[in-house]
């Protein structure tokens, strides 16, 4: 990985991240969290931050597929690989069928936890077309809601499983 | 929140990041998952001034079989990677459950066997079932490879032998006669729950008589712990619910537990008593290991 | 046209999915303007001290540092949100009173040079000795947190109405019981998030708030601005549940720090740092004294609470009388006492949590009585059914109820949890249990004293009919009001949902309204909106007469069709006649006003509680405790409320599954825990356990027909009803399990496992072992 020095003597690197299918190079400094790359260099801002410490899962991204906790991901680190993000689900105009459930099902409220609840659940029914409820709750465990009580999440899950 | 500065090496192999880490002395440290690291220096706990990240270091990811040795699982390989893979779903399927409790699905896609481990927190989920299963750790350092037992390698809360210019590079499971092992978590919520009392076991029973038994014990002590005077209780008796009872008693004797915002000590001790029975009769019972 | 309305009562899609579930939604934290710097503020290490010097010098220096501000920067005009208790600084001049208190500001170019710049202020203190519990805080000797307020009494509340005494002197049986509560904390998921930005003389701040209104009007005041010169702005918000619901530092020290700097600053606070600011539940310590005749008909009650309301007032003056006067909401019972003080103690400032004050001594009052009911041997659904409060009656503190169904939510909820089947026959280790509650549809009185109107609405009509906007100030923070309101206005002027726009929460361009709290909006707001609604629909009806050549009594209009009454297929598109309303005499603008009738009675306090109309609610949970390690296993648990008319299905049992929730998460898990020192323990979400996907039972929330003639259409509240029940009908249930009573909250493993042994070694022990 290429680095940079500047005239204070502080090093960055240059990385090329792939968001959402498209590649992005920028020059980071190694402390930056990934969470704040998309949010702040990108202009992100979908994925949240709740707690900063990978308990809430509001920053919650798909990295080469699995669904990973921004913000103890350091840019440096996810250099080369591929991130999907909410933004990156509907295709055009067409909304992801976990994203028409959950609007479908009351499935939001607050809407805070949505995109990385979004994301948890599509990396679930990537891997696991139809999960058992036990199976989605487990998915989304690491996914707080303060709103809900998670009972029409599961349920909007499950119905786009069904699909 | 926010990082420290720190400068940042992605060493190509593992001779290079044992350079590294000689090189730069103790405000170095190893990146594997980050999810225990960094969160520490969030909190300014620690404040290192070099990362070295192993993520170029694809060959410690690999869990395999090797003959004669046994399962090797790379240090770097991620908790969903251990309850994944089907080899040690088949061999070792108590270790995947484990795996499986820690913490939530997104840190699992993250923190590693060999994070988990160094980190030493004494409710980690990983080192009692591994100790339960008799594993060794390897560490590669600027002098070679050396082995030890994993319960050797735990000195006290967040400290381990590791020497500063080691990095861990695997962790083996020798071959055994075990018929039956689990490693039970018992955690305030049903996920994102730290350990109050975790208990592992391995059991080798000839019909009802139990030939062998490993207790380890997670979160009541200063280091993940063996209970040899409750294995010994057990070792070479017809098991029944007496026996397991008393075993459990012993278990919640040995252990050294505080108390703290999860629990009290007293409340802990006999948690000990409580999954050391239970343990034993599921591994027994459902005889897998 | 079979249905008797057209938009509400059906489940019609959010008016705001869609661009929360494309991440489009911006949230405060989420927006960036020019040149916009980035603050934070520097919190007091210590519970009590005083402050001996702040020196900023090294803090200013670090290149990138715009501005540095302490108390001498900005008005020591003292704030609060209860006028009656103006206890607040901007930041602490002599001392601070918890850890985490204000001392500094920073604005910065980037958040990293914030944070470093903030380590190197440093500040001085003389550490004074501080006091963390309540009934420590009141003894003599105890150290003074407030100079104003001796013995650290921050509210004391005494009420009495009919004769107590008698009542227990004549009564069959008398018990008394006490019970502790937990300090919880809302969490929202979203933190807190303010932009401030000044255009010459006038502010803009842009807040995760519950109340822009309130918000402006403290702003506005502190800085002794025009409120027409404050903007206050909601975009969206991740959850609020009463902690949102004043100006925080983040407000008042980005204001400043904006005006310094010439640049927009964006303040926010991390999660720990939410944590320390709360103003969440307080801890309540609850002894309860009931008299009941032989039937276990309630003669009379006598509460007696003390409350922990940590260093500062907040909302914690109503929260205090909250807490007694809606313990008559339920049961019919002619005399009551309440005793009450609030103190101040050395921790995080307590407020307004959802349920406001109620849902601990719910708790107490439901564990109570069954005790009672074990006493008399009597089935405590039996025991709730002979006292439940009727329609159309008034509690000793004069609340005027007119709908209440409780009696048939009882009812229902005992048939649909199979109660008879299974009390008392569900095996070892499990049980059922009761306990109901009732919550206010907004509050008859606003957070200060004003003739105000609670909430007003302007519904404009586009000039060519194909949209509709409302305009209101009520705050949808995520309970779904946007969606509500617009179902509501659609209904009162016959147009299409779909067709609906909504402006909302914006001091300048919406009208007045107090903001999401105190369950009010459906209520309150929805009648403003309603009378607009209707304003529009007679300006349409009368020029579409004239269109039609009809009678306009022979016209009515629905889903965006006028038609002839007497011959519907006769029809004519509102929008055209819309249109024609623009051309000919411009706008097509309805207005609509809300204020409560004068409610409660003359006796001090009187006003908290009062309400335009109650909701009612019973809550059944069956559990399975493991008697080794006392765990809780909730299996299941049915709601029953009585919310009036609903609006929205969907939106309503899924604001019931969240406060059920929200009232779990208290009952078995939640509780903020504090070092000797005062400082919090576990400030983050992996240690403040809520409960997570795989840790909630399965949830049943079923309704009973009613009609409240307070609301539009019927409506009452649900937002905070279903919280209240929980924990005193997780506790009773736990009773019939185990025969044991937790009597404090939360209702931990270790408590039940605890409760568990000793009950064993008394039995030991009477058995002669």
């Amino acid at each position: 990985m290429q680095a940079i020095i500047d005239n204070n003597g502080v090093k960055r690197y240059l990385v090329t991240i792939q968001v959402n299918g498209d590649n992005y190079t920028r020059v980071v400094k190694a402390n930056t969290l990934l969470v704040n790359f998309l949010r702040e260099e990108l202009d992100l801002t979908g994925t949240k931050k709740g707690c900063e410490l990978g308990d809430c899962g509001s920053c919650t991204v798909l990295m080469d597929g699995k669904p990973v906790n921004s913000c103890i991901v350091l840019a440096v680190e996810a250099d080369g690989r591929e991130i999907t993000t909410v933004e990156g689900l509907a295709q055009s105009e067409k909304l992801d069928k976990i994203q028409e459930s959950f609007i479908e099902n009351a499935a939001v409220q607050c809407g805070y936890c949505t995109p990385g609840m979004i994301m948890s659940a599509k990396a679930l029914l990537t891997k696991n077309p139809h999960p058992t409820e036990e199976e989605i709750r487990e998915a989304i465990a690491g996914n707080l809601c303060r709103c809900t009580g998670y009972v029409n999440i599961v349920k909007a899950i499950l119905a786009a499983a069904g699909e | 929140m926010f990082l420290p500065d720190f400068e940042y090496y992605m060493p190509a192999s593992v001779q290079e990041a044992c350079a590294l880490l000689a090189e730069k002395g103790p405000t170095a440290k190893i990146l594997s998952g980050g999810t225990d690291l960094l969160n520490k220096m969030k909190h300014g706990l620690v404040a290192p001034e070099v990362l070295i990240s192993l993520k170029q270091l694809d060959q410690l990811t690999s869990i395999a079989y090797v003959p004669d040795k046994g399962v090797v699982i790379g240090a770097r390989a991620t908790h969903n990677d251990i309850c994944n893979s089907l080899l040690l779903q088949e061999k070792y399927l108590s270790l995947c459950e484990a795996a499986h409790h820690m913490a939530n699905n997104q840190i699992r896609n993250v923190g590693t066997i060999g994070g988990n481990i160094v980190n030493a927190v004494p409710s980690a989920d990983l080192p009692p079932i591994l100790m339960a299963l008799g594993a060794s750790i390897t560490l590669v350092g600027r002098q070679g490879e050396r082995v030890m037992a994993l319960e050797d390698f735990f000195v006290g809360p967040g400290k381990t032998r590791i020497a500063q210019d080691e990095i861990v590079a695997e962790i083996v499971i020798p071959d055994q006669p075990l018929t039956g092992s689990t490693y039970i978590k018992f955690g305030l919520r049903r996920s994102g729950a730290l350990a109050v009392v975790g208990v592992a076991v391995a059991v080798t029973m000839e019909g009802n008589v139990c030939k062998d038994a490993r207790i380890a014990l997670g979160a009541v002590g200063p280091v993940p712990m063996r209970a040899p005077k409750a294995e010994a209780m057990i070792i070479g008796k017809t098991v029944n619910e007496e026996l397991l009872e008393e075993v459990g008693v012993c278990a919640s004797t040995e252990c050294k537990p505080i108390s703290d915002i999860r629990g009290s000590e007293e409340y802990r001790r006999d948690m000990v008593r409580v999954f050391t029975k239970r343990a034993l009769r599921k591994a027994i019972d459902e005889g897998h290991v | 046209m079979s249905d008797k309305y057209s938009v509400i009562g059906k489940s019609v899609p959010k008016m705001d999915g869609r661009v929360k579930v494309t991440g489009q939604a911006k949230y405060t934290g989420d927006l960036k303007f020019p040149n916009m710097l980035v603050g934070k503020i520097l919190t007091s290490p210590h519970a009590h001290a005083r402050i001996i010097s702040i020196d900023t010098s090294e803090a200013e220096k670090l290149p990138g540092v715009k501005a540095v501000i302490t108390h001498k920067d900005v008005p020591s005009l003292k704030y609060g949100i209860s006028p009656a208790r103006w206890d607040e600084n901007i930041f602490c001049i002599d001392k601070v009173r918890f850890v985490g208190d204000k001392v500094a500001a920073i604005a910065a170019v980037d958040e990293e040079t914030v944070y470093k710049a903030l380590k190197l202020i440093k500040v001085e203190y003389e550490v004074l000795p501080a006091v963390f519990d309540p009934e420590e805080a009141i003894k003599e000797g105890a150290p003074q947190i407030h100079d104003e307020y001796p013995r650290n009494i921050n509210t004391e509340i005494h009420q009495n109405f009919g004769d107590v005494e008698k009542a227990f002197a004549e009564a069959h049986h008398v018990r008394t019981d006490r019970f502790v509560g937990n300090r919880t904390y809302q969490c929202p998921i979203e933190p807190h998030s303010a932009i401030s930005i000044w255009e010459g003389g006038k502010l803009t701040v842009y807040s995760s708030t519950q109340s822009p209104h309130y918000f402006q009007y403290y702003i506005a005041r502190e800085f002794g601005l025009k409120m027409g010169d404050v903007r206050v702005i909601k975009t969206y918000v991740g959850g609020g549940f009463g902690g949102k619901l004043e100006p925080t530092g983040l407000e008042f020290c980005g204001a400043v720090l904006s005006k310094i700097t010439g640049r927009p600053v964006k303040m926010f606070y991390d999660r720990h740092e939410m944590f320390a600011h709360n103003r969440g539940r307080h801890k309540q310590i609850m002894e309860i004294t009931t008299g009941v005749d032989k039937n276990g008909k309630i003669l009379g009650v006598h509460a007696n609470f003390i409350m922990d309301g940590g260093a500062y007032t907040s909302l914690g003056i109503a929260t205090a009388y909250y807490a007694g006067a809606m313990l008559t909401l339920t049961y019919d019972f002619v005399n009551y006492k309440f005793d009450m003080i609030r103190t101040y103690t050395n921790l995080p400032a307590c407020g307004a949590q959802r349920g406001h004050g109620a849902p601990q001594p719910r708790y107490a009052f439901e564990c109570h009585l069954d005790n009672v009911a074990t006493d008399l041997g009597i089935d405590p659904i039996e025991l709730r059914k002979v006292n439940a409060r009727q329609p159309n009656t008034i509690t000793p503190n004069e609340f005027k109820v007119n709908s209440c169904e409780l009696a048939e939510c009882i009812s229902k909820a005992k048939e649909i949890s199979g109660w008879q089947q299974k009390k008392g026959k569900l095996g070892k280790g499990r049980g059922i249990g009761i306990a109901v509650g009732s919550f206010v549809s907004g509050a008859g009185y606003p957070i200060y004293r004003t003739n105000l109107p609670h909430a007003s609405a302007i519904i404009k009509v586009h000039e060519d009919g194909s949209a509709a906007t409302l305009y209101t100030g009520a705050t949808d923070i995520g309970q779904g009001s946007d969606t509500v309101l617009c179902q509501m206005a659609a209904e009162a002027m016959g147009f299409r949902y779909e067709n609906m726009k909504i402006v909302a929460a914006d001091t300048e361009t919406t009208p007045h309204d107090f903001g999401a709290y105190a369950s009010r909006q459906t209520l309150m707001s929805g009648s403003a909106v309603k009378q607009a609604g209707e304003e529009v629909k007679k300006q349409v009806l009368e020029l579409a007469a004239e269109m039609m050549e009809v009678e306009v009594s022979d016209l009515d209009c629905r889903d965006s069709a006028i038609f002839v009454k007497s011959d519907s297929e006769i029809t004519k598109p509102f929008g055209e006649v819309a249109r024609e309303f623009f051309v000919r005499k411009g706008p097509l603008v309805g207005k609509g006003v809300y204020a409560p009738p004068k409610l409660g009675g003359k006796f001090k306090g009187a006003p908290v509680g009062t309400s335009p109309a109650y909701s009612f609610a019973a809550q059944i949970s069956e559990v399975q405790i493991d008697e080794e390690t006392g765990e809780i296993d909730v299996q299941e648990v049915w709601d029953v409320h009585d919310c009036g008319m609903v609006i929205n299905p969907s939106l309503l049992h899924g604001q019931v599954h969240g406060a059920l929730f929200m009232g779990m998460g208290e009952s078995i898990w939640e509780q903020v825990l504090f070092d000797d020192q005062g400082k919090i323990l576990n400030p983050n979400l992996g240690e403040y356990r809520m409960p997570t996907a795989m840790d909630m039972p399965k949830v049943t929330s079923a309704l009973v027909e009613s009609y409240e003639p307070a609301g539009p259409w019927g409506v009452k509240e649900v937002g905070e009803g279903a919280t209240i029940p929980t924990m005193g009908c997780y506790a009773n249930a736990i009773y019939d399990a185990m025969g044991i009573r937790v009597n404090s909250l939360p209702l931990t493993y270790e408590k039940v496992w605890r409760a568990l042994k000793e009950k064993r070694e008394k039995e030991k022990v009477s058995v002669g072992v």
